[in-house]
């Protein structure tokens, strides 16, 4: 296929409205394979502002007398508004933008063309390798080991190469385990708790179906946590969905752990919303937002209304009760619900920032998305597809990974000192999951990142974000090595709306920037001094 | 007052899981409780720092049984079981001074669980009779002024109960008593006499005035123009003080127009009042009318006066009733009115209650947002500051003066005219500047505290008191929020301002007005809250102020940004409350001294580098070449 093909027309005269608060651009508007750009063409701003075509969620156009505007809303939230001379030239545009903006094949998406100065291709691929905090495990603990049993992603297409699991169980064992998951995803471990040595796990739901089937060896590698974690240890298993739901899960062939079959574990059922119910919170909550002709009287019980802090709470309260499990009650945690790769990825990597304060420093950080979200499994593309805009019919589309970035900006904002991170990197993994030059988070799983290359043809994130010009806009200047549990009050008047997120395009520019820009001069400051005296 | 990090120690100690609201199943609660409960620093999660003093400096030593102001006497102590909201009874020694009430644990550590100056209190009850039954049913429930309630429970023999009581309402309600309140009694010391904070003559030369337009008066010097007023006005120059006295007659309460504030520069003015007495009748008055105009042309402005009404139209139309009301279109033809919506001290008093039921003894958890939509607190807050704003851009744009009212002008108004100041001034926005809006345009200009508050009398119900400072504090902390450079204090000088509101250790919020603070000789008599603030200012400071001159703030004042103040409405709640309040502050500190203790090392480091090279005498290296290149590792 020809990108040009579907390029209707070549250029016209435009002015941008970007919200607000930035002033109007005019020039010269153009389409390319991958972008929207705008030249201004005049020496006062020689800016050329740039678009991601990827980025387009939704596209409106109007045409009036021999004008027409097309409106534009992004997957990250931002809305555009493009006045274009011409009719012709507005439709042919319009027509450009929704057909290259809603290509569906991976390998002719910008990332495989992205070739930024200063970057070499197939650097920072390792820069997280799950390998090597599995491998820190292994060689800590004499209670789990590495498989290569999932090599060529036939026992689990989702899960990554390498795996960890209980020492004492073998691969032939895994591979039994794995018939009786659902996709495959027999039980691993997500996160060591090196102060007690007990493990959270995560999986998805057991193939129990009416029958009540079992398994003999899921049975065994969960029987082989316990006793590696130390004798007498118990367990919990966290069912992402409620009793009823799991119950029901049997007619088509799922279910759950069967207590007598799994002895010293106990199930809780913590339902948490998932999939069309998650995705419109989304839809209605940036509607909300985005709503700023609507009086305001009402505004509270609509943001209640809309459900996403209650979602926020529970992912919340849930993430607290399996490292609560660990760090009190000295239990293993399982963590599942059906396929195990959203809300079960939300919990796992949620109790790792409450308990590990590794994984609130910058790399940690990085290193916890890239093994509990991208590794693990969670399917970007199917779930980042379209943003809160979109018109389309939401298929596979679900917010889980938002979700999970507004509880971690939830922790930022009730321990300021103890996340290395700050905000930025934040909305930097929000727009670039949904939207971006990298090729981080293509796909769906490993198997298909190992198919379509995108290991040796497109570029790491976190090459992009690591460099040192970025760091400003993403390390937390206030950062305190903080080595104890964070545990967050999760009391609806303890949670805020995210705005940083869901108001950054309408409301005016954050005056605590200069307090943060001051912060960082001291910090800078301190550092170049320290590196002299 | 009030706060104490060891409570709060104390009670996380008592409920370990406390801010983790998850449970395991029930049969588990109390074996994880069991096995952190010597963990019970893992929830001081942000390196919190433990101090034995209290908010306010007072010593409280924890092995000191009562800490004792100056001036402070002990009336008595009881042993009694305090049934504390959260973490259910602890058995404690209560004692009673002539200033607090203060709980000592009686339980494994004698910890203090509060402290709490009398005045905060606004009724004491009994509760449960002689013959109640069940545990902890007999004793007594005080409501406060802060948002919470302390309940005690007390033996039921031998009416164990009826000393504290008598003691307490004696102590706690004194005007009802013929007591003196305890600011009278203070002997505090400070070495800042915070009574100088304020001259009126200064602040208004600090403005630039008088000038050529217009002139102080000191026409109220025995307050006989207007009981409520200062001593000392600000008046057009071309109004004479007998126009001054035939415009009072025509103002509610003789309350005339008078200058809060004038633009340095375009000279549009802030003119404040009390409504005018139009009556059902439509009354005109030539004088006022006249005088109106004048304001209006002392700035040559062509432009209508802009009078910004604070009530909703309907009240100020019922008003009338009462021989009040508005300027009309009629009478006054160079002004145009405007009306702010803003509801009165009942409507505002009604909307706190609400706030203080849905978060206090329990937090409403279900559909927090919808009942806090439904308290309207927001909303008033919203109004008000939309109202300053409307207030400081007609000013600050040169489109027009403006003259402000509501009723008797000394609620709304001072709320309006403080505010609008507080955006359109920045000298208003460091401590001291603070200082002298309240003392100016709350104190002197007749905010009735003494009423408001209620401060030594029992009359909990009175239908004058109302929250309005507190909502002006408020909507400086909203806009502290969105400006967290631009004022130099923190929050916590504005909750030790809210407390002492209430404590009556100082003099500085007693009485009505200032005729009346006179009589009483309070400034001789009384210590002042900005003397205490002002001698430890260091803790007041927000790290952050950055000095801004002529920059106006103008806050967003839509329901989107505006938040519940959590760390002072629902501080008493220690699943709420904030693990570290100033952690960000403080890190701030540490990073400042931090730096400031590099540059000295590297300065030293210099010095000794250079007298080595001079006697080397070798070419001196300059310090950015000793400097290596800064990576930031990660």
């Amino acid at each position: 296929m020809e990108f040009s093909e579907l390029i209707r027309t070549g250029r016209a005269q435009a002015e941008l409205l970007r919200g607000p608060e930035a002033p109007p651009l005019r020039g010269t508007l153009c389409v390319t394979s991958h972008h929207l750009l705008l030249s201004p063409g005049t020496e006062a701003s020689p800016d050329l502002w740039l678009l991601l075509l990827r980025s387009v969620d939704s596209i409106e156009k109007r045409v009036a007398g021999d004008s027409g505007t097309i409106t534009l809303r992004c997957k990250d939230l931002r809305v555009l508004q493009l006045d274009i001379e011409g009719v012709e030239a507005t439709l042919d545009i319009a027509r450009s933008i929704e057909a290259l903006s809603s290509l569906e094949s991976v390998i002719t998406s910008f990332p495989f063309f992205y070739r930024p100065k200063g970057l070499r291709l197939g650097d920072a691929w390792h820069f997280h390798p799950p390998e090597r905090y599995y491998q820190r495990v292994a060689r800590e603990t004499n209670a789990w080991r590495l498989s290569e049993v999932n090599e060529d992603f036939s026992l689990c297409p989702s899960y990554p190469r390498a795996l960890i699991v209980p020492h004492s169980v073998d691969d032939q064992a895994l591979a039994r385990s794995a018939g009786f998951r659902q996709g495959g995803r027999f039980p691993v471990l997500s996160y060591h708790h090196a102060r007690n040595g007990t493990a959270l796990l995560r999986s998805s739901q057991p193939l129990t179906g009416p029958q009540k089937r079992r398994c003999a060896e899921d049975e065994e590698l969960l029987r082989a946590v316990l006793v590696g974690a130390r004798p007498g240890a118990r367990g919990f298993i966290i069912d992402t969905r409620s009793a009823q739901a799991a119950k029901q899960a049997r007619m088509t062939g799922g279910g759950t752990e069967a207590k007598a079959a799994y002895p010293g574990w106990k199930r809780l059922h913590r339902p948490l919303e998932r999939g069309r119910p998650l995705q419109e919170s989304f839809v209605r909550l940036v509607e909300a937002c985005g709503d700023l002709e609507q009086s305001m009287d009402r505004w509270l019980s609509r943001l209640e209304g809309c459900r996403w802090l209650a979602h926020v709470k529970e992912a919340l309260s849930t993430a607290c009760l399996a490292a609560q499990g660990m760090e009190r009650e000295g239990a293993c945690i399982l963590v599942h619900g059906a396929e195990g790769t959203d809300s079960t990825l939300l919990v796992t990597s949620l109790a790792q920032l409450i308990l590990d304060p590794l994984s609130r420093t910058m790399d940690g950080f990085q290193e916890l998305v890239e093994r509990e979200w991208i590794q693990a499994g969670h399917p970007f593309q199917l779930r980042c597809a379209h943003s809160a805009f979109s018109h389309a019919r939401p298929k596979h589309e679900a917010p889980t990974f938002l979700l999970f970035l507004d509880c971690v900006w939830q922790l930022g904002r009730q321990f300021p000192l103890s996340l290395e991170f700050g905000e930025g990197l934040l909305l930097a993994l929000f727009e670039h999951a949904y939207a971006s030059p990298f090729g981080s988070f293509l796909c769906n799983s490993e198997k298909e990142r190992g198919l379509c290359e995108v290991r040796t043809r497109t570029h790491s994130l976190w090459s992009g974000l690591n460099q040192p010009k970025e760091q400003r806009k993403l390390r937390n200047p206030l950062y305190a090595l903080n080595p104890l549990a964070i545990w967050p009050s999760v009391e609806p008047q303890s949670l805020r709306l995210w705005q940083g997120l869901f108001l950054r395009w309408t409301r005016p520019p954050e005056p605590s920037e200069t307090a943060w820009e001051k912060v960082w001069q001291i910090v800078t400051d301190s550092e170049k001094t320290e590196g002299s005296a | 007052m009030g706060v104490n990090l060891s409570s709060m120690r104390r009670l996380r100690k008592r409920l370990p899981l406390s801010r983790q609201v998850p449970r395991l199943p029930p049969s588990r609660v109390s074996s994880m409780a069991s096995a952190s409960a010597p963990k019970c620093n893992s929830h001081t999660s942000e390196n919190e720092p433990v101090k034995s003093t209290s908010q306010d400096g007072v010593n409280c030593d924890l092995n000191e049984t009562v800490p004792r102001l100056p001036g402070e006497t002990l009336i008595t102590d009881k042993e009694v079981i305090y049934i504390c909201p959260f973490n259910g009874p602890i058995k404690g020694r209560v004692y009673i001074t002539n200033y607090r009430l203060y709980l000592r644990s009686l339980e494994t550590d004698s910890t203090l669980i509060f402290d709490v100056p009398l005045g905060v209190i606004s009724r004491i009850e009994k509760m449960g009779g002689a013959t109640s039954r069940g545990e902890n049913s007999y004793g007594l429930d005080i409501t406060c002024k802060d948002m919470r309630n302390l309940r005690f429970a007390l033996k039921q023999e031998g009416h164990s109960r009826r000393d504290m009581f008598e003691i307490l309402t004696r102590y706690a309600f004194p005007l009802a008593h013929s007591l003196p309140l305890f600011a009278f009694l203070n002997e505090e010391k400070f070495n800042v006499d915070g009574w100088m904070v304020y001259n009126p003559v200064e602040e208004y030369r600090r403005q630039g005035l008088p000038n050529h337009q217009w002139r102080i008066t000191f026409i109220n010097k025995c307050y006989e123009l207007c009981e409520t007023y200062p001593a000392l006005l600000v008046v057009p120059y071309r109004a004479s003080d007998d126009d001054l006295r035939r415009v009072a007659a025509f103002r509610s309460r003789n309350r005339i127009p008078v200058l809060s504030w004038i633009h340095p520069e375009n000279k549009m003015v802030i003119v404040r009042c009390s409504q005018p007495l139009v009556g059902m009748s439509g009354k005109r008055n030539k004088d006022d009318e006249k005088y109106l105009d004048v304001i209006r042309e002392t700035n040559r402005q062509l432009s209508k006066l802009t009078i910004y009404d604070a009530r909703p139209s309907v009240n100020a139309v019922a008003n009338k009733a009462t021989g009040g009301g508005y300027e009309s279109d009629d009478a006054y033809h160079n002004a145009e009115l405007f009306f702010l919506d803003i509801h009165n001290i009942h409507v505002m008093r009604e909307s706190l209650k609400k706030v203080k039921d849905i978060v206090y003894p329990n937090v409403e958890e279900s559909h927090w947002l919808s009942s806090l939509e439904s308290t309207h607190w927001l909303e008033h807050i919203k109004l008000v500051l939309t109202g300053a704003i409307q207030v400081a851009d007609k000013v600050s744009s040169g489109k027009s003066s403006v003259l402000v009212h509501c009723s008797d002008g000394w609620d709304r108004t001072a709320q309006l005219t403080s505010l609008a100041m507080l955006m359109l001034d920045s000298f208003y926005r460091s401590i001291e500047g603070f200082e002298i809006l309240v003392q100016k345009e709350w104190i002197s200009f007749g905010h009735k505290f003494a009423s408001r508050i209620g401060h030594g009398d029992k009359n909990h119900a009175d239908a004058d008191r109302s929250p309005i400072f507190l909502q002006f504090v408020d909507c400086v902390w909203q806009m502290s929020k969105q400006f967290p450079t631009a004022f130099e204090f923190n929050e916590r000088f504005l909750i030790t301002i809210l407390d002492h509101l209430y404590s009556c250790r100082f003099g500085t919020f007693l009485l009505n007005c200032e005729s009346a603070r006179e009589k009483q000789k309070v400034t001789e008599r009384t210590v002042s809250l900005w003397s205490l603030i002002n001698s430890n200012k260091e803790k007041f400071k927000n790290p952050f102020y950055t000095k801004e001159i002529n920059r106006v703030l103008y806050p967003v004042a839509s329901m989107r940004h505006l938040e519940l103040w959590v760390n002072y409405y629902i501080r008493w709640n220690p699943r709420i409350k904030q693990q570290q309040p100033n952690a960000v502050e403080q890190r701030y500190m540490e990073l400042l001294a931090l730096r400031d203790d590099y540059i000295k090392r590297l300065e030293e480091l210099q010095l000794a580098n250079s007298s080595k090279v001079s006697s080397a005498s070798t070419s001196p290296s300059s310090p950015s070449q000793m400097m290596p290149h800064v990576q930031t590792h990660f």
